[in-house]
């Protein structure tokens, strides 16, 4: 080395000074290239781990053997329908595209919550674990660098997953019974979800100490979502006592059942009432689940089987919905509560099919954004440098 | 103020690292307790102490990532906490973890920390390869980093705490894990960093190293500093002396008769140690016991001076 040392400049003449850090260049964009510095950084290393390959080959075949079951089954209870039924009695919305894509977006949705908390929750700590974390925070990136960065970097590596189930949505709506937007709204909301737990994994990295921890820990928030959502939901529920005011149906016909979200395929009668409300009006014990529909609006199925567009199913006669639009439709009668699915509430007939009027989408995701966003600026005060407070048990290099 | 001072001209006292009354605890525990240590620029200064005496917390705070609880940090006169984006440009720090991004390359590294600092991008390139050439990785630049030796990629941290072209260098551990040749080169480009201007702070416990490449050392033990002094300070307070000769009981005599105090060690052959104030009394007793006809076979500094300055240290404590 000495005998470079009269040819190799260790001193770069002049101190170069930071491109966008004082005046001149804009600040904006300075701040967003430090984050693209990170992306690239992080997805550098992803791409050449061969687990992710192996992961992302495990994920496409999974979802490719369930969309080949799910056809098989469809052909196979057609063909036991058209030997029983006249072909009258099959509608055109029954296309096989219409299940395949209700399984599969259901099984990847499941699977994305499944994967996006080990490609997130070790992000910030792991790096920690390996004295990385220390070499970005000591350069010129800011803490909102380095945690956008790493929460871009999960997501992205998310979304791959995503694209690699998107061509089995687009086979189950060239199945029929389906449109573009179908599949459009249904990637980006699975895409936004991807997103919230990435975010809480990350952020939920950047709190505990060890990688391990706050994986466990991801993996439990987003339990929490999906399965405490409803646990809470019904245990709330139960708690939410109330009454309204209705009198009596009499049938004209067959008085129906409240919309069952499992009667999968099964031909229902028209969506309105087939009765008319008579009598005085009376108090009745309810279930106010009005107020407690917000806990079920947490979960993530509710949001991304809400926000997609289905047909307005007044008057079309036959149709069957589907768990989807079964899951968004127990949803929404949730959020209306009592007044607008209890039997001649008010003394009005109340439609089975309730419109798309009032999604509860955006409640849930807007709850999920501030739960996520809580997180990220938790992570974020602990990536504050100097640092005044350690998460105990690390060390901060 | 901190644009007042980070405009002051060079070569006021305010360049180097200075920390005065510096404390931090993590929980119960006071990893550094008053803390004062100056690092002048153009100097090597040594940072020396038993394991868990506060080295690598004291550099973290001087590193601006930790904050110290009280007392008062400068680096080239800027305040490390309230003005960290300007004190960064100015720090190039090697931590004692290699913390190594595995599955990139040597060269793809440096390039990202180079980008991370916001170097001009067209100068980047000539500048990574210049550095790589400088810690000798150039024929495996373009080898993924986790197929360097643990010697390579102490190199390559090197290289990465040097990319932004820092006046101030803080390096934890920078010699452990490297071969003897490594070493000479550490020592070597060491001695050129600091002739060039920069504050060097290393910190170390293989005090022989230290002895050849600082100009003064600061001592810290349980978290406080416990010495500061420069290498002809070390030099002057005197040194152990090892002797062996062929007969060992005609040493000890000799020195008896002389009035010395001496020591026998406990070794593989048996020694005699003493301390000399200095130099010349050194070549004195030797030439008087090479008169008197002892075999001396061996007369030699028995540690080096900071070596000796940290072992008496250590007896003061106890």
């Amino acid at each position: 080395m000495s005998d470079v040392t009269g040819t190799v400049p260790v001193s770069a003449g002049p101190p170069a000074g930071p491109q966008g850090a004082t005046g001149g260049g804009n600040a904006v964009v300075g701040y967003l290239g430090g984050i693209r510095d990170v992306v690239v950084l992080e997805m550098k290393q992803r791409l050449r781990s061969r687990g992710w390959y192996i992961m992302l080959g495990i994920w496409f075949f999974v979802i490719a053997v369930v969309t080949w079951l799910t056809w098989l089954a469809w052909n196979a209870s057609m063909e036991a329908r058209r030997s029983t039924m006249p072909p009258s009695a099959l509608s055109p919305q029954d296309g096989a595209g219409s299940m395949i894509f209700e399984v599969v977006l259901a099984f990847v949705l499941l699977f994305a919550l499944l994967v996006a908390p080990a490609l997130s929750a070790n992000a910030i700590n792991g790096d920690r674990a390996g004295g990385t974390l220390a070499i970005l925070q000591i350069t010129l990136l800011t803490p909102g660098q380095i945690l956008w960065g790493k929460f871009c970097a999960g997501w992205l590596a998310a979304l791959a997953f995503l694209a690699t189930s998107a061509p089995f949505l687009v086979f189950g709506m060239f199945q029929g019974g389906l449109t573009p937007g179908h599949v459009v709204v249904s990637l980006l909301m699975l895409a936004v979800e991807l997103a919230v737990v990435c975010g809480i994994g990350v952020g939920i990295s950047a709190l505990a100490g060890r990688p391990l921890f706050s994986i466990v820990v991801t993996y439990l928030a987003v339990a929490a979502l999906v399965v405490g959502s409803l646990i809470s939901f019904g245990l709330g529920s139960q708690l939410a006592q109330g009454t309204v005011l209705a009198n009596s149906p009499v049938g004209r016909g067959v008085l129906y059942a409240p919309v069952q979200p499992n009667q999968q395929g099964q031909p229902l009668e028209p969506a309105q009432p087939a009765y008319t409300c008579e009598g005085p009006l009376v108090e009745h014990q309810a279930i106010r689940t009005d107020r407690m529909a917000w806990m079920l609006a947490l979960n993530p199925y509710v949001v991304v089987a809400d926000a997609i567009p289905y047909p307005d199913r007044n008057g079309t006669g036959f149709y069957s919905v589907g768990m989807i639009e079964g899951i968004s439709q127990g949803a929404r009668s949730a959020l209306a509560g009592p007044e607008r699915t209890y039997l001649c509430a008010n003394g009005v007939p109340q439609p089975q099919y309730l419109k798309q009027t009032t999604p509860l989408w955006p409640l849930g995701l807007g709850l999920q954004l501030v739960l996520t966003a809580l997180l990220m600026w938790l992570g974020w005060r602990s990536l504050r440098t100097p640092a005044s407070r350690l998460a105990s048990g690390t060390r901060i290099a | 103020m901190s644009i007042a001072e980070s405009s002051s001209v060079p070569g006021s006292g305010a360049l180097g690292v200075s920390a005065e009354g510096v404390s931090r605890r993590f929980g119960t525990v006071h990893a550094v307790e008053h803390i004062d240590f100056h690092a002048p620029a153009g100097k090597v200064t040594a940072l020396i102490g038993p394991n868990g005496a506060g080295k690598t917390t004291l550099l973290l705070m001087l590193a601006s990532l930790l904050r110290p609880d009280s007392g008062t940090i400068r680096i080239n006169g800027l305040d490390p906490v309230h003005d960290s984006a300007a004190a960064r440009l100015r720090i190039g720090w090697m931590p004692d973890t290699l913390g190594v991004w595995e599955s990139l390359t040597a060269r793809e590294i440096l390039v990202q920390m180079a980008r991370f600092y916001r170097l001009p991008k067209d100068g980047i390139a000539h500048r990574v390869a210049g550095l790589l050439e400088l810690v000798r990785l150039d024929t495996l630049a373009d080898q993924p980093a986790r197929v360097l030796s643990r010697g390579q990629q102490q190199r390559l941290s090197l290289a990465r705490s040097l990319i932004h072209d820092p006046s101030v260098l803080l390096l934890d551990e920078p010699a452990s894990g490297l071969d003897p040749g490594s070493r000479v080169e550490l020592r070597n480009l060491l001695r050129r960093l600091a002739g060039e201007g920069k504050a060097v702070v290393v910190s170390s416990h293989v005090l022989s190293e230290l002895d050849e490449i600082a100009d003064g050392a600061v001592f810290v033990s349980q978290g406080r500093t416990v010495k500061q002094q420069t290498l002809e300070e070390a030099a002057l307070q005197g040194r152990r002396y090892a002797i062996t000769a062929l007969d060992n009981e005609a040493l000890t005599a000799k020195l008896s008769e002389l009035g010395l105090e001496y020591r026998v060690e406990a070794g593989r052959r048996p020694s005699v140690t003493l301390l000399l104030t200095h130099d010349d009394g050194a070549a004195a007793l030797l030439g008087e016991l090479v008169r008197s006809g002892i075999g001396v076979v061996s007369f030699a500094p028995a540690a080096g001076a900071l070596e000796e300055t940290y072992m008496n240290l250590d007896t003061e404590k106890r």
